[in-house]
């Protein structure tokens, strides 16, 4: 296996890339298109705002990239922003196009009396089918959220599993060899890590 | 390391103090908390002489999620929006120091030692103007004794917070953390009680889901 | 002190909860064990990890082993079920007596088996009972956490990623949970959660040196658990015997001592023959239960009970008779264990009194001594 991590100042890599050593991976930071050679697996980390994460991939010539490894059936996780990015479009600042690898706009989270945002803290993710990702980690399991916005997919079915912060958005979704996690899987310790090494496990077939 | 244990004893967060008077360089921070970030897989929180949004660079970059100011809130009060403006409000913490004098609550900077004109109330609003994300408050009175917070302290600050605010100074037992969740704090944070004493965040949560206090779960 | 309805556990046991009716949670997890697990596909999943290990490693498999009736047993089974070439892997606490020394030249040389033994420096275990008893309030700290990381150091070094323990901690403690219907994985997070009380090697090295003084790291190497990173790469697995069958102590023992000739011994504070099979193997098991009663208000006479009880072999009358009878003596042993930390009586009750789980008070003036066991005399004197 060897795992990709996409690095080019739009995320924590660090807290990815420590997730994966201490599990036994290696995992191999992805700046540039030659670095998606030897990868079977790749994943888009993220914190920050969308647009500027996008202008960053574009600009490394990585948004072709990506999708072009995907096309290939290999297995692709997007973490919080990463997530964010896999949607057609994104409403933070600038409206601006995303990687467009599943159909969704990504939205802010509601203003709600009583409830701060950003959404911040543990939550609950309550599964609505099974995923290979998942496998061993129970529904209804909490997971380290930092988020203001979320992403609303077009069709239930790329939705793996919800979250409720005032409002139920999607905190998991996937279609066929892509999954994204809206939470941190690498701050959401042991099923976190579980969830991680499921990935790196997964041939990207459901 | 601690931090795994505490991690595997069911933590929620994890909070690094450089309580050091004498050397409280960022680079002993940023170095300890390299080694943290290697092991430990929650988000985890540092403070101690912090006063700068470049040693709040370093500290991200180290690994740190979130950063705790105390003293600079009242020296150099931009920092606070300096350091909310790059990583967000979530990411930074507002550490008080309060004292009971004379029936008041008076605020302490510099490791408790200089006392701040500024009242408690006008303080937590200023920072969250500035863009604090949550208010950590530590009672002086109580901190280290295993006494239990005060409680207060706690209700006069959740009252004046329109942030998340974190109890910090006092627990000695699982009850007094109780105390603090029926204060209405959002969290509470414990130092000595799993340092001293044949206990530890498991068991801490086994007692207090007993009394009903709705906890996360990762089984 | 509230107790449960069911089996009599006291509020101050670890990991206890209560149910609305006031029974104890490890009464409902056993229920459960009994009633809802589907023992027959344990046992089919446990047949496919022997057979996706058999001849493939250095070994087929690393078995701690201790002595005790549990770890006997276990080798017993593996040895009989399965013809295993397992290697059998001891850590040796520095208190073992000398029926489990019988025992155990009886068991190895009628399975025939490989065995490693490995005893830690004594002068590095007197000094870490005395950091752990001042700030747990149990000194067994190196036997814990030997016990739980040699084996896995030994998995790495001879390349055997199967490492097959006994009992499953939810026989005792809610730590982990029949009810989670899950099989309890003994990895480095137990041994965080659940036996090192919350102190790494690398956090004991740093409380027990004095201030000039420089501990070489190598001597905190038995106790500290290998790199998950490590073990991740060898694919390790290390699950127990008995979360594939359903454990039933009593009737192993018997087996174990009709087949093995193993031999049951007693025990300072209990009272005699009715439970010889337990905890037979250490020296310091009387110090060990006199210091929990003193924390805890309970000790090895309730917790032997309470297994019968929810068994339903014993009701809580007859139970409640043997505790007052027995419990909360002086073990002889007590003197000896002082000698070995250089304190005097005075000096333990006010450490232990430190570590007192409430609601309970322990009375430290009273002053009944349980009998001396007949291996007294074997115990090692510093003045030897």
């Amino acid at each position: 296996m060897s795992i990709g991590i996409i690095d080019v100042g739009i995320g924590n890599i660090g807290s990815v890339s420590n997730a994966l050593y201490s599990q036994g991976w290696d995992p191999v930071l992805v700046s540039s298109t030659k670095d998606f050679k030897y990868l079977t697996h790749l994943i888009i980390p993220g914190v920050g705002s969308y647009s500027a994460a996008m202008r960053l991939l574009l600009d490394a010539g990585l948004a072709t990239a990506i999708i072009d490894f995907v096309s290939q059936g290999k297995p692709t996780l997007g973490i919080c922003l990463g997530m964010q990015l896999l949607s057609f479009i994104g409403y933070e600042g600038a409206k601006t196009e995303g990687l467009r690898l599943i159909d969704g706009e990504v939205m802010p989270l509601k203003k709600i009396k009583g409830l701060n945002l950003p959404h911040v803290g543990w939550n609950e993710v309550t599964y609505k089918r099974e995923h290979p990702v998942l496998s061993g980690i129970k529904s209804g399991l909490d997971f380290y959220f930092v988020n203001s916005f979320f992403f609303n997919a077009r069709n239930h079915n790329d939705v793996i599993a919800c979250t409720d912060y005032g409002q139920s958005f999607p905190s998991i979704i996937g279609m066929n060899n892509i999954i994204g996690v809206q939470f941190h899987p690498e701050k959401s310790q042991i099923n976190g890590l579980r969830m991680l090494d499921n990935f790196c496990l997964w041939d990207g077939v459901c | 390391m601690s931090s795994k244990v505490y991690t595997n004893q069911d933590a929620d967060e994890l909070i690094l103090l450089n309580i050091d008077r004498v050397d409280n360089s960022i680079d002993t921070l940023v170095s300890t908390v390299e080694k943290i970030a290697a092991e430990c897989f929650v988000p985890f929180s540092v403070g101690g002489g912090i006063s700068s949004l470049k040693d709040a660079k370093r500290l991200f970059s180290a690994g740190a999620d979130k950063i705790i100011i105390n003293s600079v809130a009242f020296h150099n009060p931009q920092v606070i929006n300096e350091i909310a403006s790059l990583a967000g409000t979530q990411a930074v913490v507002v550490g008080i120091d309060a004292k009971l004098v004379d029936g008041d609550y008076v605020i302490y900077s510099n490791c408790s030692t200089v006392a701040e004109p500024v009242s408690l109330p006008d303080h937590i609003s200023r920072v969250i103007d500035l863009g604090a994300g949550e208010i950590m408050i530590q009672s002086i009175d109580n901190d280290g004794l295993m006494l239990g917070y005060d409680l207060n302290l706690i209700k006069d600050v959740v009252r004046q917070s329109s942030v998340p605010v974190i109890a910090a100074g006092g627990a000695g037992s699982f009850a007094h953390i109780n105390e603090a969740f029926e204060a209405e704090v959002n969290a509470v944070a414990c130092g000595s009680l799993f340092n001293f004493g044949d206990n530890n965040p498991l068991r801490a949560k086994a007692f207090l889901s007993n009394l009903g206090v709705p906890l996360k779960r990762i089984k | 002190m509230k107790r449960c309805t069911k089996c009599g556990l006291p509020e101050t046991y670890e990991t206890i909860e209560f149910t609305e009716s006031g029974v104890c949670n490890m009464c409902v997890q056993h229920i459960y064990k009994a009633e809802v697990i589907d023992w027959d596909k344990r046992k089919l999943t446990f047949d496919k990890i022997i057979q996706d290990n058999r001849g493939k490693y250095e070994y087929d498999c690393i078995v701690p082993f201790s002595g005790g009736k549990d770890s006997t047993f276990t080798l017993y089974y593996l040895m009989k079920e399965y013809g295993l070439k397992p290697l059998v892997v001891q850590f040796n606490h520095g208190f073992m007596r000398p029926t489990l020394l019988k025992n155990n030249e009886r068991t190895f040389k009628k399975l025939g088996v490989d065995v490693i033994t490995f005893t830690p420096n004594w002068n590095i275990v007197k000094r870490v009972m005395l950091e752990a008893l001042i700030r747990k309030g149990d000194f067994c700290w190196h036997c814990h956490t030997g016990i739980f990381s040699y084996p896995m150091h030994i998995a790495l070094k001879y390349n055997t990623p199967l490492v097959l323990w006994g009992e499953p901690s939810t026989e005792y403690t809610a730590y982990y949970d029949y009810r989670d219907n899950e099989i309890e994985v003994v990895d480095e997070s137990r041994f965080n959660r659940y036996i090192n009380l919350g102190i790494t090697a690398e956090d004991m090295r740093g409380m027990v040196k004095n201030e000039s003084e420089e501990l070489d790291p190598r001597d905190f190497a038995p106790y500290t658990y290998p790199n998950l990173r490590d073990l991740k790469k060898l694919r390790y697995q290390s699950v127990c015997l008995g979360s594939f069958i359903p454990w039933d102590t009593k009737a192993q023992s018997k087996l174990i001592m009709d087949e093995l000739g193993w031999e049951g011994d007693e025990v300072e504070g209990m009272p005699p023959k009715i439970y010889d099979y337990e905890k037979i193997e250490c020296h310091m098991q009387g110090v060990r239960d006199y210091i929990k009663y003193l924390k805890r208000g309970y000790s090895r006479v309730t917790q032997m009970t309470v297994l019968d009880i929810r068994n339903e072999r014993m009701v809580k009358d007859e139970a409640d008779k043997l505790i007052t009878k027995y419990e909360g003596k002086k073990p002889p042993s007590l003197k000896v264990f002082l000698e070995y930390l250089g304190m005097d009586e005075q000096e333990f009750n006010n450490i232990v009194k430190k570590t007192v789980v409430p609601p309970f008070e322990p009375d430290f003036s009273k002053d009944d001594w349980s009998p001396k066991t007949w291996d007294f005399d074997n115990l090692y004197r510093e003045k030897n």
